[in-house]
Order: structure tokens, then C-alpha cells, then sequence
């Protein structure tokens, strides 16, 4: 009786996940099979699963009718940026609330918590006037880029991550005469590598995904993302569905490469602290 | 090497839970150049708040600290030619053992060749050479313990401080360290204030130890002078295992009056105890200072009493045997041949040469 239900739970798991994982799946493969046919087979409301046509065709006419590659280097660039300053300052910040004493440290780290609250739209209209109007930075690299230079989410997520560490390894590196930021940067930071591993994926991730605000803040065709990019070719005369497939999958490519050679880090950072040394 | 002092030294914390509390109330002690002091006391007395102001990881709320000739108060812990040894050894687990132990020497930019021969000598003292490429996860909790020793060694410290440096190992491993700490002492030469809550520790290491309860030191005395003649109830009750038993007596004329038994004291006691006459004191006698009668002859004079066992643990070189006195347990620790059993009636011989008197309100020892 009792291995009866275990098999019929086991069963049940199964199926809800194989249904979790096709309505995840689908789509995915949708726009990568979408990305080998012709405009009006991918464009079919009820597309077929399995493609009588491989061509690289719609390949061919995104790269050669949009500034596709200067968009991905931008996105490049931008994530890049952003994945850098996030993870410097966000752990900078993170190990000052976690380890360090100095007046105010609590009341600082609710205040910035407190942003947290406020939804990203709230802030929106008053960042834009800022950077483009008060700045003067519109359709500039900076403008994407600054207002993301450190989010507090990181801040958190370091500063958590932080408190796990041994403070009597802090303690040893000062009595080693190691300076302040010697402590943060050759002790501490090798020590949090699987933290700023997954800090660094999210960060990427989000950053090449954002769409919003370089959208915003970006008019000119070369200064888009791959994101805003993908988008205007939507609006142009006719969609180019095969091409647009096409943009999409070389879009999300390098988030699967990425996510899938880091997962070992990622699954690391997510249960590192639960398990004790 | 050098002395370490404490000239009314006090540290309050203001805690989130606790609100402001006193961690250590007006420390004063010497410690001397060479000697091996442990402070000791459960947790919370202070003993490792006290240990982190001499590195210079706390800095007292008023008092001063003093290392060598200098007045520490202000100087950063890597300016107090001290090195600390910590209870979860504090292994940077990134780098190798001989990164670990030179990354000191590294830090003050001391010439490479005097940081390799440092290490080398380092890692001979304490049988590490054969490990110096490996990371710290790859060794024995032990080795470990040596490692984080030999980082303090390199460095040629003035003081050395250990903060609990053995509660990580199992009991055998514990033992052997133990010897191996004091025969370091004796080799090195070295000063060193060593904390920690076992008091077999205390007693084994220590040339002298430092006792404290809730911030305020209780006594400073060699391990002897603390076993024979404990300045308070809390000392006597630390000190010793199985702790000092305590029994409510009266004091009535030249005697004492226990559950009323009367027990002559001699006259240099009764004396002491003068000032308590007719009163309630409490008689503080250890568990190897209680005999059955079947086997001791030497304790001379009428000091017997016979009570009901209520538990008996054999421990092979020793017996404990539990029995009640008023509303308190007593424990003997006699030869092992004495005969006893629970429920058995038996006469104990209280050797009161060794007993020692104590004032209920201030539980100070009634000196005599």
C-alpha cells in the first residue's frame, strides 16, 4: 500500500513537471524552429512542430536589413559594463553592511532597503528627466548605464552572502597587517566567488534582457540594444516573422550558453550557507 | 617578548537584544614577560572580549592596555606585535598552508628569503613540511590547529593570544594538543594569554590563571593556590571537577552544626568564624575530601555522618557517590573498593582539615 502511493505521487510529480517543462519548452522551440522558415510558415497560428524546411535564410535578411551586430555589441557592452560595476560595488557595499561597524550602518542598509518598495515606474519619470534633461546624456552609453551602475537587490544579495563568511578570518587578516581593502580584496572576494558568480549571471542576464529603459533612453538606430532593437524591427513596414525568429534566437543564445556553463556556480551560490563546512 | 597589563579597564556593549550591558567591569591584572596566563570562567564572563582588546579587535570603553612599554589604547592590531590563534582557526581556505602562514610576513614586506625561512622553520616546529602545498580543507581538524598555531609562530609576536583553541577537537586529540601547547610555551619562550571555558585546561596550561564571572575577575592565582584556597563560592564551584560541593551549616559555639550534626572545629576556625555566631554560613568541602568510612583511616577526629546514597558512578579509577543533604545533592569521589550501592546507609569521613567556610550574603571565603 504504502509503495502503491509512493508511485502514484512519484507519477503524479512527473506529469505536472513534463507539463511545466513543455509550456516552458514550447515557445523556445517555437522561435527556434520559426527561425529556419519561410515568414509565412512561422507566422501560421498553429505552426507545425516538426519543420518540412531548414533555411538560413531569415537568418540572412536580419543581419543584412538591420544594424543587428552593432546591436549585439552594444548589449555587450552595456551587460558588461553593468555586470562589472554591480558586482564591485554591490560586494563592496554588501561587505561594509555585513562586516563592518560604522554609525549608521543599520539605518543606511533600511533606508536603501526601503527603496526597494517603490516600484520601478514610481521612479521612472523623474530618472528620465534627470539623465536626459538635467544630464543632457540621451542616446549615450552612459545613459543606459548609470542609473544601473549598483542595484540595491545586488546590495542585498551581497550583503547576505557576506554575513555567512567567517568574521574571525577578518579578524586574522587585520592581526596579519592585511590593509582594509587588502581584507576585502584578497581575502573576502576569493572566498565569495560563488556568490558573485551568481550575481554576475543574474546581473548579465537582466541587463541583456532590459528593454525598457535603453528603449527610453536611446533614439538613434546604432545606439539600441539587441533588445529595443528586436522590438523596432517588429513595428517596421511588414514583421519579417522568419527574421524576427531569427533575431530572437541569436538574442537569447548567449543567455543559454552562459546560464548553462555557470549553472555549476549558480546551483553553488543558491545552497551555499545551508550546507555546513 | 613582553608584559601585558590592564589598568582599570572596562567594556560596555550596546546590543541589539541585550540593550547596553558591561562585558568587562575594571580589569586589572599583570600578566608577566614569559608567562603563561589562561583566563578562564562560562561563557559571557568576559574572558574573550578581554582577549580581543589586548589584539586590539575591541577597543575598550575606558581603562588602559599596556604591551611591553607601550600604551596600546589606540594602535591597530597589526601595530601590537601580537598574533592570535582563533577557535574556528581562521584558515584563509583559498590559499595554500605555506601562503597561509607567510601571508603575514607578506603583509609587513619582510624579504622574501627571511618569509621562506620563517615558514620553513615555522613548519618544522610543528610537522607541517609535508603539507605546505596542500589548501586547509584537505587537513585534519588537528593539522588545521597546527597551521593556525604556526601562522602566530612566524610572526615572532611579542604576546601570543589563543581564543579557545582547542573546543573544535575531539576529546583525545584535545589532550594531545594540550601537551603540545605547553611544551610550544616552554620551547618558544614566548608570553601567552590563552582563553578558554574547560577548566582542565585552565589548570594543565596555565601558570596562572585568571577567573571571571559576568565581567568582573574573581581571582588571580596559580592553579594550586586556586584549588586550595578559592577566594569565593563561584571560584570553588569552577574550579575542580566534580565541582566543591556546598552544605548549609550553623555556627554555634566552637562547633558547626550541620542538619544537626555538630562538627568541633578547631580552634584557628572557630576563631574566624566568631563573627558568625549563630548564624547561617555555608561549608564548602570538595568531593575528594569525603571518605567512606570503610576505607580511610587517616582523617583524624569525629567528623562523620551517615546518610542514604541516592546514586553511585563508577568510573574505574573513582567512585562518585550521590546523597542528599538538606534540599542539596553532596558527591563524594572515593577509592573505588568502597562498597556502595543506591538505598545503602553509610557513614562518610569529611576531612575538614580541607574545608572551607564561606559567607552566604557576599559568598566570599570567611578567612581564618
Amino acid at each position: 500500500m504504502k509503495t502503491k502511493t509512493k508511485w502514484l505521487l512519484f507519477i503524479v510529480a512527473v506529469v505536472i513537471l513534463l507539463i511545466w517543462t513543455l509550456i516552458t519548452v514550447i515557445p523556445l522551440y517555437w522561435m527556434f524552429i520559426g527561425s529556419f522558415q519561410d515568414t509565412k510558415l512561422s507566422a501560421t497560428f498553429r505552426p507545425k512542430m516538426i519543420p518540412e524546411l531548414w533555411s538560413i535564410a531569415p537568418y540572412e535578411r536580419f543581419f543584412e536589413k538591420t544594424a543587428a551586430i552593432r546591436w549585439l555589441l552594444n548589449s555587450l557592452f552595456v551587460s558588461s559594463v553593468l555586470t562589472v560595476t554591480n558586482v564591485f560595488f554591490a560586494s563592496l557595499a554588501g561587505y561594509a553592511f555585513a562586516k563592518l561597524k560604522f554609525p549608521g550602518n543599520k539605518t543606511v542598509f533600511w533606508v536603501l532597503l526601503g527603496t526597494m518598495m517603490i516600484p520601478a515606474q514610481v521612479t521612472l519619470i523623474p530618472l528620465y528627466i534627470l539623465v536626459i534633461n538635467v544630464f543632457n546624456l540621451g542616446d549615450t552609453y552612459t545613459a543606459i548605464i548609470l542609473p544601473g551602475v549598483v542595484s540595491v537587490g545586488n546590495i542585498f544579495l551581497m550583503k547576505q552572502y557576506m554575513s555567512s563568511l567567517p568574521t574571525s578570518l577578518i579578524h586574522a587578516a587585520r592581526i596579519d597587517a592585511c590593509s582594509e581593502f587588502g581584507i576585502f580584496w584578497k581575502i573576502i572576494l576569493p572566498m565569495a566567488k560563488p556568490g558573485l558568480a551568481v550575481l554576475a549571471i543574474f546581473t548579465f542576464v537582466t541587463s541583456w534582457n532590459d528593454f525598457f529603459w535603453p528603449f527610453l533612453v536611446t533614439s538613434s538606430t546604432e545606439m539600441r540594444t539587441i533588445q529595443v532593437g528586436l522590438a523596432s524591427f517588429v513595428f517596421a513596414e511588414a514583421t519579417d516573422f522568419g527574421a524576427l525568429m531569427a533575431g530572437a534566437t541569436v538574442a537569447a543564445l548567449p543567455m543559454m550558453v552562459l546560464f548553462f556553463s555557470l549553472q555549476r556556480y549558480f546551483l553553488q551560490g543558491i545552497t551555499i550557507g545551508a550546507v555546513k563546512g | 617578548m613582553a608584559r601585558v597589563e590592564f589598568r582599570n579597564v572596562r567594556k560596555q556593549f550596546d546590543d541589539e537584544k541585550k540593550g547596553i550591558f558591561t562585558a568587562v567591569e575594571g580589569s586589572n591584572f599583570v600578566i608577566n614577560d614569559r608567562e603563561f596566563v589562561v583566563f578562564v570562567g562560562p561563557s559571557g564572563c568576559g574572558k574573550t572580549t578581554s582577549l580581543r582588546m589586548i589584539a586590539g579587535l575591541e577597543k575598550q570603553t575606558s581603562g588602559d592596555i599596556i604591551i611591553g612599554d607601550r600604551i596600546v589604547n589606540d594602535l591597530h592590531p597589526k601595530d601590537r606585535d601580537i598574533a592570535m590563534v582563533f577557535q574556528d582557526y581562521a584558515l584563509y581556505p583559498h590559499m595554500t598552508i605555506r601562503e597561509n602562514l607567510s601571508f603575514g610576513l607578506r603583509n609587513l614586506k619582510k624579504p622574501k628569503t627571511y618569509i621562506e625561512e620563517k615558514v620553513r622553520e615555522a613548519a618544522a616546529v610543528l610537522g607541517l613540511e609535508e603539507m605546505l602545498d596542500r589548501k586547509p580543507r584537505e587537513l585534519s581538524g588537528g593539522q588545521r590547529q597546527r597551521v593556525a598555531v604556526g601562522r602566530a609562530i612566524v610572526r615572532d609576536p611579542q604576546v601570543f593570544l589563543f581564543d579557545e583553541p582547542l573546543s573544535n577537537l575531539d576529546a583525545k586529540l584535545r589532550v594531545q594538543m594540550r601537551v603540545e601547547l605547553a611544551d610550544l610555551h616552554k620551547r618558544l619562550g614566548a608570553t601567552i594569554v590563552y582563553v578558554t571555558h574547560d577548566q582542565v585546561e585552565a589548570m594543565t596550561l596555565g601558570e596562572r590563571i585568571v577567573v571571571m564571572n559576568q565581567g568582573v575577575i574573581q581571582q588571580i592565582a596559580s592553579p594550586a593556590e586556586l584549588y586550595a584556597n578559592p577566594q569565593n563560592m563561584f571560584v570553588a564551584g569552577f574550579i575542580g571537577s566534580p565541582p566543591m560541593n556546598f552544605i548549609d551549616a550553623r555556627v554555634l559555639g566552637n562547633s558547626v552544626f550541620v542538619e544537626g550534626t555538630e562538627f568541633a572545629l578547631q580552634d584557628t576556625i572557630a576563631d574566624g568564624l566568631r563573627a558568625y555566631q549563630g548564624r547561617e554560613v555555608i561549608l564548602g568541602i570538595r568531593p575528594e575530601h569525603i571518605f567512606g568510612e570503610d576505607v580511610v583511616s587517616s582523617v583524624s577526629g569525629n567528623y562523620r555522618l551517615t546518610k542514604q546514597i541516592k546514586a553511585v558512578e563508577h568510573l574505574g579509577s573513582e567512585n562518585l557517590i550521590y546523597f542528599p543533604i538538606g534540599n542539596r545533592t553532596v558527591t563524594a569521589k572515593v577509592h573505588p573498593e568502597t562498597v556502595a550501592y543506591p538505598g545503602l546507609s553509610k557513614t562518610f569521613v569529611l576531612d575538614f582539615s580541607k574545608v572551607h567556610f564561606f559567607d552566604p550574603e557576599t559568598q566570599q571565603r570567611i578567612e581564618y
